[in-house]
């Protein structure tokens, strides 16, 4: 085993103990990425048939440099006896929606291209501080917006290490594929609607959406500011839950992050999961979509084989001890695509205002009339479709005269989502859950270019995830298998406000139960 | 001929003197600073940042919110206004829209005139200012340094009836915003800015005509000229029979002429919706009654008071409540000397206020305390000094910053009380005038004043004029 495939937690042990230095790990995972990632993504190229197809391409900024210095940091405090951080010598990725000061911070955007961070968002801080070694920073879709990264400004974009021809899942693809193909143990990305939870299942790998304000968003070029998580994507549980550990928490600049004191996420992991009580409901195990042309909402199933692995994980569980509660009723779940439409393209239009060509970033070369004609050209130039569709829908669905009809009423089912959720947990309720299973995705990672064009349909990636997002509650989505064209297949499990050391310890215990399983031995092909 | 009435309504905006902004810890003063100096990642609305309220903004806002007798919300919320300028680096301001920190409310006019004129208010919010923006050859120069100054927004109803009343308004305005020091509510450094809807009526009538509003003017006195100009404009088209369109604007204070600014078609729709980023102000009882504990009495109720407890004439109360420190400054003396408050209130108006004038500080930063002025009064009272050395010793305290007691007795200032002293002086000046004795004696009764004088410059003027002069009496009419 090479030392860019060891586990995180592995690899902080190893360097303490001096069996291993932190700048020989970061050369091996150096030398991965030089092999496996191709050219990194840029603005100027576009997508070429030819142009390594076999590669991952999940790097927009490689920080070798910054790396080997942190790297040698460590070494020299490992070597003086020195106190080290929890994640000390552990190479890390952070998808590229974060400002890290002195990186480019681009959002994979042409209209941030040259954006330089002179801050550094706080968990991207606190992972540096914990002796994190940041490699560089990974793509995305374009600010978020969308779930395979085929909409990133930052050609080529990233392609799924379990099968090029697939894509990542999105937005936080360069992440899950970066940590997925073994470039960095770790990769911070968020997730406003399923954007770690569904590319984390795509590629195979642990990706944890926290409580909302569990993470500080601080630094989190903002999407839609009332659903953005920062949270872990991983290869393992235990290396989610340390990094987790590292990066919740109160921050001075956040006034929606929870002041609750951080549980000890590693250090309950292995706790027993007996009588823990995990549900399962038929309104997850579907999909409901509009027609395209009639605007009915038809009712489809899922993909058999994910289905049939959600179902097996929850056996899984239910052999460690965990008691399944069947047909819990999540009535508006339906509904949760619709609402993020408008709640999260309100928040997204108001959120882009700032990008106006006046203090950073692209700015029109062309010559201008006058004030509202720089307006125009620097981000008629510089947004790339999905940010232009999001701010034409958010500016509509915000108008005085249509506010109450789209934006009130998408409040209002959000509301009744929550509901849903709070009905289930309520200790003293009728379910009384620690969880909610379910399949992460409808399907598995589907072909480059088969569903990118089609927005509506490109949403219903993340009907399965959207709603923990809505409801502000934690989610983890967990590898649970391969369908037959050998691509992974992810479940979740959604739990209560502010319980993820119980979504961890469930994770753990899945994978204790299925650690000598035959499909946990398969790597990437990449 | 038609008489009109003016209906006029005034939007002001308050800078609160926190010594932060709302949303970061940069300064939030920035008069004299050059450009940019005073601005971070957060009040630049750089990619990433979020808000963080600045409590005390919250704590001066419900302050003008209880003094403006306002209902104020248990909770409130932020909203985003959106909208595009240069100098609005996120392209939203966060204000507050549908929910503000405070409802209803109203000034009470006491107008020169004699009446009182109530001026109500819809509601009071909070929000941030934007940066400004500068015009220079083409191109446009643009300062953060004011982006997140915190502001505090009040609009009136349309209640004023005068151009005076405006001013008068913005005059009480001013004075309640020093006295709760929660502003420095200088108009010409825009801490304190307003905007006027101005229409006019037949007087007596009960609708409303379009009205035009006046934006750009930054002095009481340009607020006043500019509306009576509107007024007098407005009448003059309605005289000729042409309609008031509404239209913004611009005084243009050296030339005193409004300009037209633009037209005012239609509403902008600002897309308000809840900052997502910021939590709700949620003022918990306890909290409250923390902030109103600090809550001064109003200068209003406190000339009020002045008039019914101390007897004082409006004119004085007035003076004596225009400003909080001197207004202490009056009531801690009176409680010192004791007694009759117009005899403090006539020292602090002579004298006291014009030394607080020449200095240009507060009376309560005076070293003459409200207690040595109460003190000096009481020498002058019991004897021991005369009026004079009384007020000459004001000075010597502020300067010296000693007790008057002390520098009487250093000084050897007291009035000379010993008869037999005073009586070798008298006979002194006498023997030394014998003209004048034999004037006197003739029937010149008025050359008294003279003979006290000549002993009071030999006593340096320490003498009690009134024995002095029963001894001259004595001696004379020997």
């Amino acid at each position: 085993m090479e030392l860019y495939e060891f586990p995180a937690y592995h690899l902080v042990e190893m360097i303490k103990r001096r069996e291993v230095s932190a700048t020989e790990v970061l050369e091996s995972t150096l030398n991965r990425i030089a092999k496996v990632d191709g050219i990194p993504g840029k603005i100027e190229q576009e997508e070429g048939t030819d142009q390594q197809p076999d590669r991952i391409h999940a790097f927009i900024t490689l920080t070798a440099d910054r790396a080997r210095q942190q790297a040698q940091a460590i070494d020299h405090a490992v070597v003086s006896g020195e106190e080290v951080g929890p994640l000390a010598g552990v190479p890390f990725t952070v998808k590229d929606i974060f400002c890290v000061t002195g990186t480019p911070s681009t959002a994979a955007s042409r209209i941030l291209a040259n954006f330089t961070a002179p801050y550094s968002a706080t968990p991207a801080e606190r992972l540096e501080a914990a002796g994190g070694v940041l490699l560089g920073k990974v793509n995305l879709d374009e600010f978020t917006y969308g779930s395979s990264n085929e909409s990133s400004a930052f050609k080529p974009f990233p392609r799924n290490p379990w099968n090029t021809a697939r894509v990542t899942g999105g937005s936080s693809g360069g992440s899950a594929a970066a940590v997925a193909a073994g470039e960095g143990a770790l990769s911070l990305g968020t997730d406003t609607a399923g954007s770690i939870r569904q590319p984390a299942a795509f590629c195979g790998v642990v990706g944890m959406k926290p409580t909302y304000g569990r993470v500080s968003r601080y630094g989190l070029i903002a999407f839609g500011s009332s659903l953005d998580c920062p949270g872990p994507l991983a290869r393992n549980v235990t290396d989610a839950a340390l990094m987790l550990q590292v990066i919740a928490g109160a921050d001075r600049h956040d006034a929606t992050a929870a002041n609750l004191p951080v549980e000890n996420y590693v250090a309950m992991l292995e706790d027993n999961i007996r009588g823990l009580r995990v549900g399962i409901s038929p309104d997850y195990f579907r999909i409901t979509y509009p027609d395209p042309e009639t605007g009915e909402l038809h009712q489809e199933s899922l993909s058999p084989e994910i289905e049939t692995a959600a179902l097996r994980a929850a056996g899984r569980l239910a052999e460690m001890g965990a008691d399944i509660v069947d047909d819990i009723p999540m009535p508006h779940t339906r509904y949760g695509i619709p609402a993020y439409f408008v709640i999260s393209r309100v928040e997204a239009a108001s959120n882009l205002h700032r990008f106006d060509g006046v203090k950073y970033g692209y700015r029109t070369p062309d010559a201008v009339e006058d004030l509202n004609e720089m307006y125009r050209k620097t981000r008629g130039q510089a947004f790339g479709v999905q940010p232009k569709l999001r701010i034409l829908m958010g500016m509509y669905v915000s108008a005085a005269q249509y506010s109450e009809q789209y934006y009130n009423r998408a409040l209002r089912v959000r509301t009744l989502i929550r509901k849903d959720f709070d009905d289930i947990f309520d200790p003293n309720g009728k379910y009384r859950l620690d969880a909610l299973l379910a399949p992460t995705t409808p399907t598995t990672a589907f072909p480059i270019g088969d569903v990118y064009g089609d927005s509506v349909l490109m949403q219903y990636a993340d009907q399965l995830t959207v709603p923990a997002n809505h409801a502000g509650l934690p989610a983890i989505s967990l590898p649970c298998g391969y369908d037959k064209e050998g691509l992974p297949i992810g479940f979740q499990l959604i739990g209560p406000d502010f319980c993820e050391a119980t979504l961890l310890r469930l994770g753990r215990a899945y994978e204790l139960a299925t650690e000598n399983d035959a499909w946990r031995e398969i790597k990437p092909a990449i | 001929m038609t008489e009109y009435e003016a209906i006029i309504g005034l939007e002001t905006h308050i800078q609160l003197n926190t010594t932060t902004k709302i949303f970061c810890s940069c300064k939030a003063d920035s008069w004299n600073d050059p450009p940019n100096t005073n601005i971070c990642p957060v009040c630049c609305g750089l990619p990433g940042v979020l808000p963080v309220l600045n409590k005390t903004v919250v704590e001066k806002a419900v302050l003008l919110a209880a003094a403006m007798n306002t209902e104020i919300q248990p909770i409130s919320y932020f909203d985003r206004k959106n909208y595009f300028y240069p100098d609005l680096p996120k392209g939203y301001q966060i204000s507050q829209y549908d929910r503000p920190l405070a409802r209803g409310g109203y000034l009470e006019l006491p107008m020169p005139e004699g009446y009182i004129r109530r001026i109500n208010i819809h509601k009071l919010h909070i929000e941030e200012d934007a940066g400004k923006t500068k015009n220079d050859y083409g191109r446009r120069l643009i300062d953060f340094n004011r982006c997140g100054v915190p502001l505090v927004e009040m609009v009136t109803g349309p209640d004023l009836r005068s151009a005076d009343e405006a001013a008068q308004y913005l005059i009480r305005l001013r004075q309640l915003l020093r006295w709760l020091g929660i502003s420095e509510a200088d108009m010409e450094k825009a801490h304190l800015r307003c905007d006027a809807n101005v229409s006019i009526r037949p007087k007596g009538a009960d609708y409303l005509n379009p009205k035009t509003e006046i934006k750009n003017v930054n002095s009481i006195t340009a607020v006043r000229d500019a509306i009576q100009t509107e007024i007098e404009r407005q009448i003059h088209e309605v005289e000729a029979g042409n309609g008031i369109l509404a239209w913004t604007l611009e005084w243009d204070e050296d030339s005193g002429i409004l300009r037209k600014m633009r037209s005012k078609e239609t509403e902008a729709d600002y897309r308000y919706f809840r900052e997502p980023d910021l939590l709700p102000i949620r003022l918990e009882q306890a909290w409250l009654e923390e902030i109103l504990s600090s809550l001064p009495e109003l200068p209003l109720a406190r000339r009020q008071r002045f008039i019914h407890q101390y007897n004082l004439p409006e004119y004085d109360a007035d003076i004596l409540t225009g400003e909080r420190s001197l207004s202490d400054y009056f009531e801690n003396a009176v409680i010192t000397y004791g007694s009759d408050p117009k005899r403090v209130s006539n020292w602090l108006m002579n004298d006291i206020l014009r030394m607080v004038n020449e200095r240009g500080i507060p009376a309560g930063e005076l070293k003459l305390t409200a207690n040595y002025l109460a003190d000096i009064i009481k020498l002058v009272d019991s004897n021991v000094i005369n009026t004079s050395t009384g007020k000459s010793l004001l000075e010597k305290v502020e300067q010296s910053g000693k007790s008057p007691q002390q520098i009487v007795e250093e000084e050897g200032l007291a009035k000379v009380n010993d008869q037999d002293a005073i009586r070798m002086v008298c006979t002194e000046v006498l023997a030394e005038a014998p003209d004048q004795v034999k004037s006197y004696k003739s029937g010149k009764a008025g050359l008294m004043g003279w003979f006290v004088g000549q002993v009071m410059k030999k006593m340096r003027g320490k003498a009690d004029p009134q024995l002095a002069k029963a001894i001259l009496e004595e001696l004379l009419a020997k």
